[in-house]
């Protein structure tokens, strides 16, 4: 609920940096490995949201998978199955590469 | 009208926790977050931490609950400065509870500053509060599938003690796979099997916390 509160918070701020516009829609990215679950997350935006100053608003969400990256041979893979070995060479030598996002893409606001 | 923003969605968070980062590494404090779920044993942990810290030692602690000051009340016995942080409801802490608590505290003469989070395995993960190390606590009464279950929070880990190793002979619960689960989730991580109820794996505990300093 906290995070559904800073995103809101972000989006009222440029809100007011763009002459007070409305904002219609959000786009999210979310990682695997963040921590968070994006339905439960989208549960929690649309609960603070409806009836607030920003009801109407839509979220897009953009699920990244996690990821990691092969030492050996530079390979950048998928991890599946808790596996963290490279998927194309077999190294256990990896790094992680992604899947931790938690980030705002974009905001779209409504023409005036 | 589409704005870009690609930004971080706890950026201020991320921002306070990057100035107490700072802080806390241009004054040599290794500052340590510890995470678990309810009742795997941070608070304990702490108690034989501090209890086996000579008075010489420059070590503090902030404690997150949702409510009470149990933590705080159990810790202060010892002599180092304690704090509590009580949440009113959040799950975890984060870098603005941490900031606010240090407050008019002489932060720059700890050695070690332990921040014992909130008891919750998922949402204190994605809370950086400027710590320098994250260790998790998983106790052998839980799932050894843990790992598993919030690899989030293993994968953000530098360190999980295992801890309550006295009660393996009682329960059904296999050290080993635990560890390969953790292992599997964060290849990098660090392991430690303690007791804090026996004491052993104890000074490895401390011989880790003294190698950061």
């Amino acid at each position: 609920m906290s995070i559904a509160a800073a995103v809101l918070e972000t989006l009222r701020a440029e809100a007011a940096n763009h002459g007070g516009a409305r904002v219609a829609r959000a786009g999210l990215r979310i990682g695997e490995l963040s921590g968070v679950a994006p339905e439960s997350l989208r549960f929690c935006l649309e609960t603070l949201v409806a009836g607030s100053d920003l009801d109407p608003l839509a979220f897009d969400f953009e699920i990244c998978p996690w990821t990691r990256r092969c030492h050996a041979c530079a390979a950048v893979f998928r991890v599946v199955e808790w596996n963290t070995a490279c998927s194309a060479c077999g190294s256990l030598d990896t790094e992680a590469a992604g899947g931790d996002q938690m980030e705002l893409m974009y905001l779209e606001l409504e023409e005036p | 009208m589409r704005v870009p923003l690609e930004r971080k969605v706890l950026n201020e968070n991320d921002r306070i926790a990057a100035t107490l980062r700072e802080r806390f590494k241009s004054h040599g404090v290794f500052c340590l977050n510890l995470i678990s779920s309810p009742g795997s044993g941070k608070t304990s942990l702490l108690e034989r931490t501090l209890e086996g810290f000579g008075p010489e030692r420059r070590v503090a602690v902030l404690t997150g609950d949702i409510q009470t000051d149990n933590d705080a009340r159990r810790l202060a016995h010892f002599g180092f400065p304690v704090r509590q942080i009580t949440t009113g409801g959040a799950c975890h802490l984060d870098a603005r509870m941490v900031e606010r608590a240090l407050e008019g505290w002489p932060v720059e003469d700890l050695e070690i500053l332990f921040l014992e989070n909130v008891g919750n395995l998922v949402c204190p993960t994605s809370y950086d509060l400027g710590e320098e190390a994250r260790a998790v606590l998983l106790s052998v009464t839980e799932g050894e599938d843990k790992p598993l279950k919030y690899p989030a929070t293993f994968h953000h880990a530098d360190l999980m003690v295992l801890n309550k190793i006295d009660l393996l002979p009682y329960v059904p619960f296999n050290a080993e796979v635990a560890k390969e689960n953790a292992r599997r989730v964060q290849p990098g991580i660090e392991i430690l099997d303690v007791s804090c109820t026996t004491g052993e794996g104890l000074d490895r505990w401390r011989a880790w916390l003294d190698g950061h300093l």
